[in-house]
């Protein structure tokens, strides 16, 4: 039984990595469109 | 990050006749290049100078791929790869590109397909084939046929990408399945989409539910005041007119609670539109402002 507090903290210690890599997947995507030989946009 | 661009970027008009239009364009492809854009559909006006220009500066170039899924030559053959797969933060894009239907002006005999089928058969192999996870669809084609494709592609597009009127900045659209999205214009803006891509199913707009949001909030205000002068009638007539909207703006109220409340829509995937304007309070690039320069000096027409 004593050892079961050491078990927790180890199975944290050892889940933690995980836990940060599961981080919520994103993506950004930039576009642009019509621009219509557009050098020199002035407004 | 992936950049990508929906077309109609090089020409200011289908037709040439512009004796800048070359340098122009040529510009442009190198700093598309030099930006890390990695796909963009060939669009009427991509086409001015007719597709040798653009065959030759697709393949000459050293990350764009110049795409569309329904231009075919003379013979019936395709001018540009369909589609092209990459993998950003781990995650599987498929992107298409799509033309104009109908003849190119500039070329004899260089025929643009309907898009809507070469849209489906192109985004259905890359699901099923390629395995991706989204698929973005680069559509340089009318607003109407962009539409139309948004409502015939059931689950096999996720966005829809639109250029050719330059409609400028909007809200994204989903009809079915896939949203549309409009880019911006002119260099003005750069439209920035961010993408939660945990789950499955359709993408919902997180902006959506902050205007539902902003919307309740408005429509309260109305509530309560429609609610005081309801209570302050005597008049039958009036009092049926008051009871009557009072009963109207409930009902509205009802849907954007639901709209608000989180658990009520699906969970998973979402995505959220902003737009980047791209004005005087961005410095210039010096390197750039002097190709720029001497092509279209300060003080001419177009600068």
């Amino acid at each position: 039984m004593k050892t079961r507090p050491r078990l927790l903290v180890l199975l944290a210690l050892l889940l933690t990595p995980l836990v940060a890599l599961a981080a919520p997947k994103q993506v950004v995507l930039l576009f642009t469109g019509d621009n219509g030989g557009e050098i020199a946009p002035c407004g | 990050m992936l950049v990508l661009d929906a077309g109609n970027a090089l020409f200011k008009s289908p037709t040439p006749g512009d004796p800048k239009e070359r340098a122009r364009a040529e510009l442009l492809l190198e700093q598309m290049n030099a930006l890390g854009t990695e796909a963009m559909a060939v669009g009427a006006r991509d086409l001015t100078l007719g597709t040798d220009f653009l065959v030759k500066a697709g393949k000459g170039a050293k990350k764009l791929k110049l795409l569309s899924a329904n231009l075919v030559d003379a013979g019936g053959k395709s001018l540009f790869p369909a589609s092209t797969v990459v993998t950003v933060g781990g995650v599987k894009f498929g992107l298409v590109g799509l033309s104009p239907e109908g003849p190119v002006a500039t070329r004899k005999g260089v025929v643009g397909q309907p898009p809507v089928p070469a849209a489906l058969a192109e985004s259905r192999r890359l699901r099923e084939k390629e395995k991706v996870e989204v698929v973005v669809v680069l559509a340089a084609l009318p607003y109407q046929d962009a539409l139309k494709l948004s409502k015939e592609a059931g689950n096999a597009v996720d966005f829809i990408v639109q250029s050719h009127e330059s409609r400028g900045p909007g809200v994204p659209q989903r009809n079915e399945y896939a949203t549309l999205i409009p880019p911006g214009e002119r260099g003005r803006q750069l439209a920035r989409l961010e993408l939660n891509l945990e789950g499955k199913g359709p993408f919902v707009d997180l902006t959506e539910t902050e205007r539902a949001r902003e919307n309740l909030r408005i429509l309260d205000t109305n509530l309560r005041q429609a609610k005081d002068r309801l209570a302050a009638l005597e008049d039958e007539s009036s009092r049926k007119a008051m009871e009557e909207t009072v009963a109207s703006f409930e009902a509205r109220r009802k849907a954007l609670v639901m709209q608000t409340t989180p658990g009520t829509q699906s969970p998973g995937r979402s995505h959220r539109l902003s737009y980047v304007s791209l004005g005087p309070e961005v410095a210039d690039d010096a390197e750039v402002k002097k190709q720029v320069e001497r092509i279209e000096p300060p003080g001419s027409a177009s600068h």
